[in-house]
């Protein structure tokens, strides 16, 4: 029988709980609390977030976010600042030590994109994985991902960009300088492409998360079983939403 | 004096410095970008390393990679040289 992993789907859940739940599935599951867990989500409001080593200030106009409604979280993985808006975002949490993991942290990146690469084969896209963190279709960039390695878990998490509003994006991240923001939407809007831009149709988020699903159960041998986050990882969620990722001492640290 | 630096490591992320320093030697710093580092916490320790240090390019080499060596730092799109680059260009 094939190994079973447990598979959430949670939409619709702001920037800081979403977060919360990536750090609660990991500390349960170091815990042994929780099984190897794929879970697969979007964000409302739309957010952006921001990896662990940027300034919030410097990356981001926080009074536009304000006037769009748009979220913001810092994130406990590295990386750069990613609008989340019509994507499929997944997370991965597996302890360093089981089998299907390498050790290599390099390593580990490609094999968990590999789940994300046959995903985006079942909906009909080509793509490969770019090194450091990056899955590319159609020589664009349809994907960023970020892992973290804590308590001897690994957290990896990324987005599959299912539609993509470069200008909405660049009014909300701060660019080093105006005269070039119109240059940087341009070349951005050259390295970037979504589902929708690639096979030229919408893709509903359960046709997507049903493509990743297959797509990681390939990957890793493995059966993907639907389920719901337990009472204690709902808990830690919340302790974890609270304390960091809704505080201000958080966002704002860098 | 207050000083930044934006440097772009060859082959790897964008990193960001905000230093403050006096008569060469670093008051304060501030690592930042969108590179990784397991841990992630591992950079306050740099950080807080930094402090007192002289900006010379060999000396902040050394000290950063015993650093990284005694806390088992790993950087993922930095490195220890990208690092120093880095700091230094803040002079400039």
């Amino acid at each position: 029988m094939k190994e079973q992993w447990r598979l959430l789907k949670t939409e619709n859940i702001t920037a800081a709980k979403n977060m919360a739940i990536d750090r609660a599935v990991l500390v349960a599951n170091s815990e042994g609390f929780a099984p190897p867990t794929v879970r697969f989500f979007t964000w409302k409001p739309p957010a952006i977030s921001i990896g662990y080593f940027q300034s919030l200030e410097e990356e981001v106009d926080l009074e536009v976010c304000k006037k769009l409604g748009v979220d913001y979280v810092r994130r406990i993985t590295g990386g750069g600042a990613v609008f989340h808006d019509d994507e499929l975002t997944y997370s991965i949490v597996i302890p360093e030590t089981h089998p299907q993991i390498p050790i290599n942290i390099m390593a580990s990146y490609g094999r968990i994109c590999g789940a994300i690469i046959n995903g985006l084969g079942h909906l009909g896209i080509e793509s490969y994985y770019k090194p450091i963190n990056d899955i590319i279709a159609d020589s664009r960039k349809i994907s960023g991902n970020a892992q973290t390695r804590k308590l001897k878990t690994v957290l990896q998490h990324g987005t599959v960009l299912m539609d993509v509003d470069v200008e909405k994006m660049f009014s909300i991240l701060k660019v080093p300088n105006e005269k070039i923001r119109d240059k940087l939407i341009s070349d951005v809007k050259e390295r970037v492409t979504s589902v929708k831009h690639v096979l030229g149709r919408d893709v509903s988020f359960s046709d997507a998360a049903e493509a990743m699903k297959t797509g990681f159960e390939e990957e890793f041998n493995v059966e993907l079983v639907d389920s719901k986050l337990s009472e204690e990882e709902l808990k830690l969620a919340e302790n974890f939403e609270k304390d960091f990722f809704g505080s201000k001492e958080w966002n704002h640290r860098r | 004096m207050h000083s930044k630096s934006v440097y772009k490591i060859p082959n790897g992320k964008l990193l960001k410095i905000s230093l403050d320093y006096t008569n060469n030697v670093i008051s304060e710093i501030r690592i930042m970008g969108d590179f990784f580092a397991y841990p992630e916490e591992a950079i306050e320790i740099i950080e807080d390393e930094l402090k007192n240090s002289a900006l010379n390019r060999e000396s902040l080499l050394n000290k950063i990679n015993s650093v990284i060596k005694d806390n088992n730092i790993e950087f993922i799109g930095l490195n220890a040289e990208g690092l120093t680059d880095g700091i230094m260009m803040c002079l400039k």
